[in-house]
């Protein structure tokens, strides 16, 4: 294992987030009190409570999930596109590093950006609504567990895409709606019975639906299936860079 | 001595079905220069891409140091520092950061003494904090050696090291070429200028449209290949050649008082006594006489016209 590799790839991408920090900051904290403006008050005002919690704080795990997931995503995606975009990926290739350490550098350095990302959100929402998190350990891994598989799918967005609009296509075409129609800001049992069957074929609801129980004790899937379906979704991405490494598909002519 | 770089009946065809290396086979000492001479697209680029692990090779085999480039990629490729044809940088990183990467991400442990003599070498010091958006040309492919560098390859690929640098810095590259085959290192160099190859290289290879056409001792190639020419200066003036010496390969210099004759050095006879007999039977007298060796240009410009032919 060249861990000096890993380290020097993490440490890399880290800095370019350093340098905007402040960026990295302000708008995660900007986005979520707006969240709070529109849907804490003006409708959370009209809907009193969704399964014994106040809706402000009901759609705290979903408010964090929307930016992990982006963040993790974008991040990673435009982590490995650049040195393909400049050409600097020579040198990945070059080095003696396997698909495995470049991956580590590359998720590892997205996904603790989205994780921070993440942390800024519950900080900032806990001004606005009272938090309690009923089973913190379980919270912890399903937000490093999202973390972690979706910034595996953005290095595999970032593989993918040849230009930056297909950079930005991906999180844009499917991830925010599957996010927003994934139960981030309701309840799966507030929709129409069809609906809720239709809704079960989308990831993102065992997600969020772990995340949340983990806040208030009450989910709309199993908790084990939820845990499943993250880990399956880990293994997946990770399979599929696999892949992509042993083919050289889109990075080794 | 041993061979530090085996390459064994090497093929790359590209996605698109085009063959850029057709078999090709070469055996690199440890600590010599090699010069790989040969025009636009003749595969220089696709050979060491493919010797570096950025392509994978249709067919044949590589080891560097003895390890294989595919099955023992690790052992291989912490040998081999690269310096790319293109000047690939991220825009917004300093000097310093970029070239400390690279030593990391080859496994080396970080060591700012060494990082500095790099930088200092390639005068890159007071840059070093610089973005590498406001470096000039010259200057970004020196952060691209520095990089190579950074690292400790025992073997040293160069694409065109030297393309669009300046005389001086050429010559400077020359010395750092000169320092790194003191230490040991082992350098393969493609290059347009054959002036360089000329300087530097202790082999030099051609390639075109795939092929190795040959890989040789640079003195043993320009004595082999040479052609020379017998400037035979006169005490006359001629309007035109003598009729008595028409059949020989003979130009008459413009200022009209000097016979240019060209011939082989290696050809049974060279025909230079009868050049003589013919001058004294015209009843011309001689002042100076002066030969010149053909360069490596020339050589390899007759290689590569002898092969499209
Ligand atoms: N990725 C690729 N896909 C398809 N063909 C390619 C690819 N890269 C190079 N080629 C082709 O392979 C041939 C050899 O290219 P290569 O870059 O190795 O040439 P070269 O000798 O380095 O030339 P130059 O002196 O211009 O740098 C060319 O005909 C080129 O078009
Ligand atoms: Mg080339």
């Amino acid at each position: 294992m060249n861990m000096s590799a890993v380290g020097a790839i993490y440490r890399f991408e880290m800095m370019r987030f350093f340098r905007t920090l402040m960026q990295s900051f302000l708008s995660p904290v900007l986005s979520t009190s707006l969240y709070f403006v529109v849907f804490g008050a003006a409708i959370g005002s009209r809907i009193e409570e969704v399964e014994g919690v106040s809706y402000g704080a009901f759609i705290v795990p979903g408010l964090v999930m929307l930016s992990v997931i982006t963040q993790a995503i974008s991040n990673a995606a435009f982590g490995i596109y650049f040195p393909k975009f400049t050409g600097t990926i020579y040198e990945l290739l070059s080095a003696p590093v396997n698909f495995l350490e470049i991956v580590m550098g590359f998720v590892g350095a997205a996904a603790t950006k989205a994780l921070f990302i993440g942390v800024v959100i519950l900080l900032t929402a806990s001004f606005f609504v009272d938090l309690s998190i009923q089973h913190p350990v379980a919270m912890v891994l399903f937000l490093l567990l999202t973390c972690l598989s979706f910034a595996l799918l953005g290095f595999i967005v970032g593989i993918w895409a040849g230009n930056f609009e297909q950079l930005q296509l991906v999180p844009l075409l499917i991830v925010t709606p599957l996010i927003f129609l994934g139960g981030s800001f309701y309840s799966i049992s507030m929709l129409p019975p069809v609906w809720q069957t239709i809704t079960l074929f989308n990831p993102v609801v065992y997600l969020i639906s772990g995340f949340r129980w983990s806040f208030f004790g009450t989910a709309d899937v199993p908790v084990a299936l939820s845990l499943l379906a993250i880990a399956g979704f880990t293994l997946l991405c990770l399979g599929l860079i696999w892949w992509i490494f042993k083919t050289g598909w889109r990075i080794r002519s | 001595m041993s061979a530090i770089l085996s390459i064994r009946d090497l093929q790359k065809t590209y996605a698109g079905g085009f063959e850029a290396l057709k078999g090709v086979s070469l055996d690199i000492e440890e600590g010599e220069i090699l010069a790989l001479l040969g025009p636009n697209g003749a595969g220089k680029t696709t050979l060491i891409s493919t010797v570096c692990g950025i392509t994978t090779p249709s067919g044949g085999s590589v080891t560097v140091g003895g390890y294989d480039i595919i099955t023992e990629f690790r052992g291989a490729r912490s040998l081999i520092g690269l310096v790319p044809q293109e000047v690939n940088l991220q825009p917004f990183e300093t000097v310093l950061n970029t070239v400390r990467f690279s030593r990391g991400l080859f496994g080396r442990p970080r060591d700012d003494a060494h990082i500095e003599k790099v930088l200092r070498t390639l005068s890159l010091w007071d840059k070093k904090d610089n973005q590498i958006t406001t470096l000039s040309g010259g200057m970004k492919r020196r952060v691209l050696i520095a990089k190579a560098l950074s690292h400790e390859p025992r073997v040293l690929f160069l694409d065109e090291p030297t393309a669009g640098v300046d005389v001086d810095l050429r010559k400077d590259m020359w010395d750092t070429v000169a320092d790194l085959k003191a230490d040991g290192v082992t350098i393969i160099l493609t290059t347009h200028y054959i002036e360089e190859a000329e300087a530097i290289a202790d082999r030099v290879g051609v390639i075109t449209r795939g092929e190795l056409l040959l890989v040789e001792e640079k003195k043993a190639l320009m004595a082999r290949m040479g052609r020379k020419q017998l400037e035979v200066q006169l005490n006359e003036r001629l309007d035109s050649i003598p009729a008595g010496l028409a059949h020989l390969d003979l130009e008459l210099a413009e200022t009209g008082d000097a016979l240019v004759y060209s011939y082989d050095i290696h050809a049974p006879r060279t025909g230079i006594t009868g050049l003589l007999n013919g001058i004294a039977e015209a009843g011309l007298t001689l002042r100076d006489l002066q030969t010149r060796q053909s360069s490596l240009e020339e050589i390899f410009v007759d290689l590569v016209k002898g092969d499209a032919s």
